[in-house]
């Protein structure tokens, strides 16, 4: 008895002898953000739309993609960020290289994403100007799963999801938002916007929502489809006030 | 602290964010998903067995808000993708083999106990199609048997609405000798107290069978599933007495459960 109560407070002691050093070690995101005054943003979600096919499809389920460069979404994106942000942060305007941001690629070896440096870091420090603010928020595509499956959708997309009974035809606007610290090129803080609340059939790790199957790739040119382009620039507007909230960035909600 | 969550079940409570992160791991912030559940087995009493039980299995599991759980066959090990290319999946798998207790069930008095085995090992699984998957794992077991593990499925996954998916398909299992001795194999001590003949159990293909699953959304937060798993042994597990004289080579599982899901959200 005696014996187990001396471990108990050896592991107390462990406990908060970690905690506190762990404490001092890394500061947290709040911490962080607070020393933050001018920020640039940057965006590459926007290039292209992704129309996939899910659920119960024929032999060849591939996806088609298409350039979407002409909507301005990512102009939209910074437009919108910038009015979140600026009650709190200076935004000024930078420039960069939107397609080398828009080219990095997650590695399928889950293990290799977690050891080696975020890869946006060196694009920040080398593709970014100005150079010298505290802070660089970067949008880029994230990915989710559905359906049981695998596969996964990435970005801006249209999904078609066949079922035995019926089908369903969902927009999604998949990003994620990380903030670098402009000194260090740490990042701060990282997030991938959530869903909505008005969510659709079938469940994406992301904004979607259930759409006309009228604005399907039937209808020709993704490009040129003003319903759809309308439908996915709301998509992203409404999402960005909550994800922003939810990284401590903006109180909007 | 508490906010209403941004999510597909219902908010239920907003933590703190955690004192610090460590670097090298995702952050934890954000919604989280959590499942919670209780099912029961209805399956045979130890392998080969003739006579079944009831027992109950928890439901547990934590994703991102919004994502979806991934199919899962019944007999799946526990496992986690480590290599994902979407359709192709690979990783570490492992599972947690139960003791034999020859006190436990009358066919059994006078073998020897089985102890507890761990079976590690890895798995990959291909998807050709969204509504079709392969998988195979190979596992080597520590403990109640030093012997290799391989399990065969493919599922046809039919989804007849977006709530309600169906899937089935077959198995094969391949086991080496010293998986299938611990138990099914008779020394000569064991069978003057069994009353069986010696016998030598070797490995090889172990079972084949077919399985299939029903799982059922009713809304974002409840969802129900049942399954039903046959298997015929095969090779020496089918031919040892204990099968042949006090047990079957038919071996079915049946099961069902209910889950409940609810958000965490982390500031």
């Amino acid at each position: 008895m005696r014996r187990s109560g001396r471990c108990v407070s050896f592991a107390t002691i462990v406990l908060v002898a970690v905690n506190v050093s762990a404490c001092a070690v890394f500061a947290t995101r709040e911490t962080k953000l607070q020393t933050v005054k001018t920020v640039g943003i940057i965006s590459a979600v926007g290039d292209e739309i992704t129309f996939a096919r899910g659920g119960l499809t024929g032999l060849d389920n591939g996806s088609q993609r298409f350039p979407i460069g002409s909507w301005g979404l990512d102009d939209l994106i910074v437009q919108k960020v910038t009015a979140a942000l600026n009650g709190r942060f200076q935004v000024q305007p930078v420039s960069y290289a939107r397609a080398a941001f828009a080219a990095i690629k997650d590695s399928p070896v889950a293990p290799v994403n977690l050891i080696r440096s975020d890869p946006f870091k060196k694009l920040v420090q080398t593709e970014v100007s100005p150079q010298g603010l505290d802070a660089y928020i970067v949008i880029t595509k994230a990915k989710s799963t559905f359906g049981g499956g695998g596969r996964k959708l990435e970005g801006i997309g249209y999904l078609n999801y066949g079922t035995v009974l019926a089908s369903y035809s969902q927009i999604h606007a998949l990003y994620e938002i990380r903030v670098f610290d402009g000194k260090t090129f740490d990042v701060i803080e990282k997030m991938a916007a959530p869903p909505l609340d008005d969510v659709g059939a079938v469940r994406i790790a992301g904004p979607s929502r259930m759409i006309e199957e009228s604005l399907s790739l039937g209808t020709g040119d993704p490009a040129q489809n003003e319903k759809l382009h309308a439908a996915i620039a709301d998509l992203v507007a409404r999402s960005l006030p909550s994800t922003l909230s939810d990284m401590h960035l903006a109180d909007i909600r | 602290m508490l906010a209403p969550a941004v999510a597909m079940a219902d908010p239920l409570v907003t933590l703190p964010a955690p004192p610090f992160e460590l670097p090298v791991l995702p952050p934890v912030s954000g919604t989280w998903t959590v499942m919670v559940g209780i099912g029961g087995a209805y399956n045979p009493d130890f392998e080969g067995a003739k006579r079944s039980m009831l027992s109950p299995v928890p439901i547990f599991s934590i994703r991102r808000a919004g994502s979806t759980d991934q199919f899962r066959g019944p007999r799946d090990s526990a496992s986690i993708a480590l290599i994902d290319f979407g359709d192709l999946r690979a990783g570490p798998a492992g599972k947690f083999v139960s003791s034999r207790k020859a006190n436990s069930y009358s066919e059994l008095n006078g073998l020897g106990d089985v102890k507890t085995a761990v079976e590690l090992g890895g798995f990959v699984e291909y998807y050709p199609v969204d509504w079709f998957r392969t998988r195979v794992e190979l596992r080597q077991g520590f403990g109640g048997h030093h012997g290799a593990v391989a399990d065969f499925s493919a599922d046809f996954i039919v989804p007849v609405i977006e709530r309600l998916t169906f899937s089935a398909g077959p198995r094969f299992t391949w086991e080496s000798t010293q998986a299938t001795s611990p138990y099914f194999g008779i020394d000569a001590v064991q069978a003057m107290a069994i009353g069986l003949p010696v016998f030598n159990a070797k490995g090889g293909a172990h079972s084949a069978g077919v399985g299939a699953q029903v799982s059922y959304r009713i809304n974002p937060q409840w969802e129900v599933h049942s399954y039903v798993e046959y298997e015929r042994l095969l090779g020496d597990a089918a031919k040892s007495p204990l099968v042949t004289v006090r047990g079957s080579p038919n071996q079915t599982t049946f099961g069902i459960g209910a889950s409940y899901a609810f958000d965490v959200r982390i500031r």
